[in-house]
């Protein structure tokens, strides 16, 4: 039984492997996932912290956790699959673009360009996982009465919170209105943001159950590396060809 | 042209600017939200009304394959009535589309950052060239009566058609040939760029991954048909309504009977074939078309009213030009029901097991009617193209018969 505890927080190893990967040549970097549905315990976590770290508004969402049905009655089970873009290597979504505002990063982060992104939505339905959505410009404050002059109406609950978007791609974006995000396009990006500065991804340090594993899949001494060489790994639709560089462990 | 039909036509088209109007307005204040599309339904009635519209501008391509490839000389006299159609409704196809993208403005895009892997950037560039091309050649045979009617002191607004002349005042023997050299090198172009901008319309859904429906080599081909077909029948509505040709009527009729059926046989091969993979995912697709809660959308508004009605009156009425007038309306009428047979249910099957229950919002579901604001849009822009091709058969001579007693003052 000892044995089987983990000798140290898989996060400990995944900060350590980071800050390794950040030490290298950039463009010797191919970042990676591992799901270990194993491990998922459907607590939704991973969604609510990328909700909360990219402050999406209603109707977008970049991380959902799905829940599937096994077997037959009587034998029936139950798992749970979270779904992030999946950042394929083949990826049928920037193909689509008819203005190149979404493209593949040398480390293999499929990303949108929110100022060229035309908001034609044909990557929404290019994409064979559902992992984009579209920004129509809806607000949690929408139904909030308005108190002129006291401190909590509609302005002043939308002004502490959804008005100012979050710093996607490391960049400010202009208050909330009409103008970009809204009308784009929208996705998981493997907050490209806290790697930046050192930090996971929100849904790899929310992960409750440590199902989440992320780091830079091509440094054999990485604990993504480890992982995606497990006999158990597989891919999301793999005979579509779009290889993902989200693998999940059965 | 007839005054009661004019005036009647006229009064709906300016009845649909101004009621469209509301929707336009709610929709220009309040954003995107407004529509009823979600992010696993991000193409609607929009999407739907735009592939309408480009079957509706197919009637000229028609008509230039019949003239040039099958050297069928009647329909010369409906060219220009054909072309002045084509333009119209590429015109209203871009307004649609061009509403329905979250930053319109940004279209400049398409120039500067082109994506070539695109089929979208390959539709716009065919979109682009298939207007070019129609305005060029409504121009030129129009060219004649234009410099006419700029010389003629009876008419009135005669510095519109002056301009329109461009500077000039005189229509020679040698221009009338030039023109027609030009007409036909543009008719020429129009065959190859109209297979392109037909099938590219069709790439765009044809060429994407793990779509039940679009994802079919078939998809191109049944958009060129069917394109045919829709187009077909407007040109003879249209000129049953504005320059009454028996002839003309009669053989288009017999052309869109063959094209018809073509293309139910076309969509039967297409439902056959995919419901022969037996995938779950496609044949949940295809029985939303057949069986779903629209299912009369399919059977009774596509296949009865504007299918099998049409063709029993085209195979037993061939010499009726009021029927067959009938008929193609019928065809053009009921033909948004199969577009949006085509665009919409591909969509409303989940795409993941369990994304139904992944995440609850609105616009994360795959259940999707064309609300209110949706509908009056459509409607404004419907209208627009109606009011703009009433005026344009009105105020330009695209309806050639009668020259110069056309009442266009
Ligand atoms: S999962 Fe979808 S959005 Fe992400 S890279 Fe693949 S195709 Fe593109
Ligand atoms: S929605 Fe934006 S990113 Fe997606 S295909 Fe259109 S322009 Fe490109």
């Amino acid at each position: 039984m000892a044995r089987d505890l983990p000798v140290e927080d898989p996060l400990v190893r995944m900060q350590r492997d980071l800050k390794r990967a950040l030490q290298k040549n950039p463009k010797d970097l191919k970042w990676g996932m591992v799901i270990d549905i194993a491990k998922c315990i459907g607590c939704h976590a991973c969604t609510i912290g990328c909700v909360a770290e990219n402050k999406l508004p209603p109707g977008v969402v970049y991380r959902v956790v799905l829940e599937e049905e096994t077997g037959r009655y009587p034998y029936v089970g139950r798992r749970f699959v979270p779904r992030p873009c999946l950042h394929c290597q083949n990826p049928p979504c920037t193909k689509a673009c008819p203005v190149t505002a979404t493209w593949q990063t040398e480390q293999g982060v499929v990303i949108v360009d929110y100022n060229r992104c035309i908001g034609c939505r044909y990557c929404l339905v290019a994409c064979p996982y559902a992992a984009r959505t579209s920004d129509f410009g809806e607000w949690y404050t929408a139904e909030t009465a308005e108190l002129p002059g006291k401190l909590y109406g509609q302005k002043a609950a939308a002004n502490g919170y959804e008005a100012h978007p979050a710093a996607e791609y490391g960049r400010k974006w202009p208050d909330r209105d009409h103008d970009s995000p809204v009308g784009n396009a929208r996705k998981c990006h493997f907050c490209l943001h806290r790697l930046k500065v050192g930090m996971l991804p929100a849904c790899t340090t929310s992960c409750v159950g440590r199902a989440t594993i992320f780091g830079d899949r091509t440094d054999p001494n990485s604990l993504v590396y480890e992982t995606i060489g497990s006999p158990r790994v597989f891919v999301l639709k793999e005979e579509l060809g779009t290889r993902p560089s989200v693998y999940y462990l059965k | 042209m007839n005054e009661k039909l004019f005036r009647t036509l006229l009064g709906i088209s300016i009845l649909g600017l101004l009621i469209g109007t509301g929707g336009l307005i709610n929709f220009f204040i309040h954003g995107k939200s407004t529509l009823a599309l979600g992010s696993y339904i991000p193409w609607g009635l929009w999407v739907s009304l735009y592939t309408f519209f480009l079957g509706l501008t197919a009637g000229a391509f028609l008509i230039t394959i019949l003239t040039y490839v099958f050297r069928i000389k009647v329909f010369y006299g409906i060219g220009p009535l054909a072309a002045f159609t084509v333009v119209v409704v590429i015109i209203c196809e871009i307004i649609i589309i061009t509403l329905d993208l979250g930053h319109p403005v940004r279209m400049y895009r398409l120039l500067i950052t082109p994506g070539f892997k695109s089929m979208i950037f390959w539709m716009v560039v065919f979109t682009m060239a298939m207007l070019i091309i129609y305005i060029l050649e409504t121009y030129y045979l129009l060219r004649e009566e234009i410099i006419h009617w700029s010389q003629d002191p009876g008419i009135k607004n005669r510095k519109i058609y002056q301009s329109l002349a461009l500077g000039r005042t005189a229509y020679t023997e040698e221009d009338r040939q030039q023109d027609q050299r030009r007409v036909r090198l543009l008719s020429l172009l129009s065959i190859p760029v109209g297979l392109f901008f037909y099938g590219s319309n069709g790439a765009v859904f044809a060429v994407l991954l793990n779509r039940p429906i679009w994802n079919s080599t078939l998809t191109p081909l049944l958009f060129i048909i069917s394109a045919l077909v829709s187009g077909g029948a407007l040109i003879v509505l249209l000129t049953f309504m504005f320059k009454r040709d028996d002839n003309v009527i009669h053989l288009l009729g017999l052309t869109i009977r063959f094209l018809l059926v073509v293309m139910l046989i076309l969509e039967f091969l297409h439902f056959f074939i995919s419901y022969q993979w037996d995938v779950v995912y496609i044949v949940a697709a295809l029985d939303l078309v057949l069986y779903g809660p629209y299912w009369w959308n399919f059977w009774i508004v596509h296949i009865a009213v504007g299918s099998l009605l049409p063709l029993y009156l085209m195979i037993f009425y061939p010499y009726n030009s009021r029927l067959l007038a009938w008929a193609c309306f019928l065809i053009v009428f009921t033909f948004i029901a199969f577009r949006l047979n085509f665009v919409i249910p591909d969509q409303a099957v989940y795409k993941l097991e369990g994304l139904d229950a992944s995440y609850f919002h609105d616009r994360l579901r795959t259940a999707y009617v064309p609300n209110l604001t949706e509908w009056l849009v459509s409607l404004w822009v419907i209208s627009l193209g109606l009011l703009a091709f009433l005026l344009g058969a009105r105020w330009l001579p695209v309806i050639q018969a009668g020259r110069g007693e056309e009442e266009h003052v």
